[in-house]
């Protein structure tokens, strides 16, 4: 027995709702929500430092974050766009492309905070530092700006 | 300083961790400052949309531009005046006051046989159809008044659906409300952006507008000509083996039709399965023109070609010619077929076929079982000896295209009779009704690509076309072309 699409609903006007899921209601919170869950988990974990806790959620968040916005294109139902968005991110379809939304520049401060709040706890050191803000600018900051838009560096992703 | 494991020995007092800021090193403050601003300076940012440079199309004009194409916009008259729509115009005064079948009674009283309609099983005015349909009337009202999926399927269009699928021995069978839109919504379907569709370049109008609804890749191969579809098929393999993620995720495509209505021509289909299964390409195939007419039993090109119906992905018609009612379905297997139940745009956004055209469609495809294939091979037979006799007897005089045994030819002015133009074919048809006959000139869509280049009489040929009236065409036919060629 074969897998078939899911086929989403068409009673709005969007031919893909992964432009417009984020503008519901809550799901700021949840985001943020989501990131304290995973914050306290590995919190509990009970032989490492807080400044590595703080550091592995910053790489955890920043790495889970990069999976989800900019690794895997298209959408997990069949939209009814004929297509355009199968060779999309996730980040190039929220908000139909537009660059600069509430949405998206709420997504570009959550992992800055995460990061200061990181260092700060790990008391500056260097180690920590160096692995915090590179992950920050290479897989949260980097991808999200406008002249990364629908670039795909050495062919990486592109199909 | 590297503070990996539990910090017992360092102080989580509030104060101490403050300090802890101004004890940091230059560079992380240094870091940390540029990217508070650099974020503050994005938040500031207006939202635009980008243009689609990249993987697109659509330059904007600049605002001089636009105003400048406002102030040279001249309004184009609604109604053209040319020459050449007159004759057309005057065929819309025609008004028939019988059924279009094997002959046609007009408004001023002349009765013509009709050379010009796709009824290539004479069923219309079929009585056991007309009872069938008349009865439906009256159990179910004349519209659905819904689509499909929003209270518009009645019994009468699941029992059709099933008796199309067994009539084809697939799986199951989609059924559409209107024959144009039924190849132009199954194609978008499954076909998207970054696929690869290869169309002959002679299909009809409604392939052509599900290829563009597709926003697929079109790729047109010279028409029945296989070898330049491999020729083309190879290319691709080429680029696929260069970029084989690309390769992927492209799905590729044939398009063809079983029996061309713009040619009269019977693809090859046999040649096309092999380069299927060679290229691993999916078929589809339209199959408006042939259902009833090809095939010993009249089930269409599969049979004609020898070809198992399990070897086509999908087979498309409308069924609005030897049938004989309105609409289209699609069929195949369940998993091709099924997947347009909710991405057919044609039939989950239009309302479903009335319940009495689909009881006739019904009652015409049980008399097209029952037959046997008789009906078929009359109509073959009348084609073939009607080809036979252009070619002989009026050779010099028009010249035919189209296989002999299909019942769609085209007939064009021979180059000594005269010039082969729109208003010369035009006057030949009125012409013909004076003698009795009902034709047409084949006429197209500016936008279509199938067009020939030259202009073409069509003509549609009636399984119970007696060797008179048959005859009565030829004679039109060569007196017709000798004066004019006297000229």
């Amino acid at each position: 027995q074969s897998k078939q699409a899911m086929q989403v609903g068409t009673a709005h006007s969007d031919p893909n709702p992964n432009h417009i899921y984020f503008n519901s209601r809550g799901i700021w919170m949840t985001y943020i929500i989501f990131i304290l869950i995973a914050h306290f988990i590995i919190l509990s974990i009970p032989f490492i430092s807080v400044g590595l806790a703080w550091t592995l959620t910053c790489q955890v968040h920043n790495f889970i974050t990069y999976l989800w916005l900019h690794w895997e294109k298209g959408a997990p139902f069949e939209p009814l766009d004929q297509g355009e968005s199968r060779t999309l991110t996730h980040w190039e379809q929220l908000d139909d492309g537009v660059q600069f939304t509430a949405n998206k520049k709420f997504l570009l401060v959550v992992p800055t905070v995460v990061f200061l709040l990181a260092t700060f706890y790990s008391r500056y050191d260097q180690i920590h530092f160096i692995a915090n803000a590179l992950s920050l600018v290479v897989l949260s900051i980097a991808p999200k700006l406008p002249m990364f838009y629908r670039v795909r560096l050495f062919g990486i992703n592109k199909w | 300083m590297l503070i990996f494991v539990a910090d017992a020995d360092v102080s989580w007092e509030f104060s101490d961790l403050i300090e802890a800021i101004y004890s940091a090193p230059t560079y992380h403050l240094v870091f940390e400052g540029c990217l508070i601003l650099f974020i503050v300076g994005l938040l500031f940012q207006h939202s635009f949309l980008p243009s689609k440079r990249r993987g697109g199309s659509g330059d904007r004009l600049s605002k001089a531009e636009e105003d400048q194409l406002i102030a040279e916009w001249q309004p184009e008259p609604l109604v053209s005046g040319d020459p050449a729509d007159e004759a057309l115009l005057a065929s819309y005064q025609r008004c028939a006051t019988s059924q279009v079948g094997r002959s046609v009674t007009y408004s001023d009283g002349r009765t013509l046989v009709n050379f010009a309609t796709g009824n290539f099983l004479d069923f219309i005015g079929e009585a056991r159809i007309r009872d069938r349909a008349l009865a439906s009337l009256r159990h179910y009202g004349v519209g659905s008044c819904g689509p499909r999926g929003f209270y518009g399927t009645m019994d009468v269009h699941l029992h059709l659906e099933e008796q199309l699928a067994k009539f084809y021995g697939c799986e199951e069978a989609v059924l559409y409300s209107y024959g144009f839109s039924t190849i132009a919504s199954a194609i978008p379907s499954y076909a998207k952006r970054h696929d690869i569709i290869f169309a002959d370049e002679r299909c009809c109008f409604a392939i052509q507008q599900g290829l563009e609804a597709s926003r697929s890749k079109i790729i047109r191969f010279r028409h029945n000509d296989t070898a330049h579809l491999e020729e083309l098929l190879q290319r691709q393999a080429e680029h696929d083996r260069r970029n084989p993620k690309k390769a992927r995720v492209t799905r590729k495509f044939i398009v063809v039709e079983g029996l061309y209505v713009n040619c009269g021509d019977i693809c090859p289909l046999g040649e096309l399965v092999k380069l299927k299964y060679k290229y691993k390409v999916r078929l589809f195939v339209e199959e408006s023109a042939s259902l009833g007419t090809l095939g010993a039993t009249g089930r269409g090109i599969c049979e004609e070609a020898g070809v198992s119906v399990q070897d086509v992905d999908l087979i498309a018609a409308g069924i609005e010619n030897a049938l004989a009612t309105q609409g289209g379905f699609v069929v195949g297997t369940k998993y091709v077929v099924d997947h347009q139940r909710l991405s057919g745009l044609g039939y989950c956004f239009s309302a479903s076929l009335p319940p009495m055209l689909a009881a006739a469609a019904s009652e015409a495809l049980t008399m097209v079982d029952e037959m046997r294939g008789e009906r078929t091979a009359r109509l073959k037979s009348v084609s073939d000896r009607l080809h036979q006799r252009l070619l002989a007897e009026l050779d010099n005089l028009w010249s035919v295209e189209g296989a002999p045994m299909s019942p769609i030819k085209h007939l064009r002015l021979h180059r000594c009779t005269g010039e082969n133009s729109l208003p010369a074919l035009e006057a030949a048809c009125a012409a013909a009704a004076d003698a009795g006959l009902l034709l047409t000139v084949a006429r197209y869509v500016a936008q279509d690509l199938g067009q020939p280049a030259q202009p073409s009489i069509r003509l549609s040929v009636n399984c119970n076309h007696s060797d008179s009236e048959i005859g009565s065409l030829l004679d039109f036919l060569k007196s017709y072309a000798t004066g004019l060629a006297k000229k």
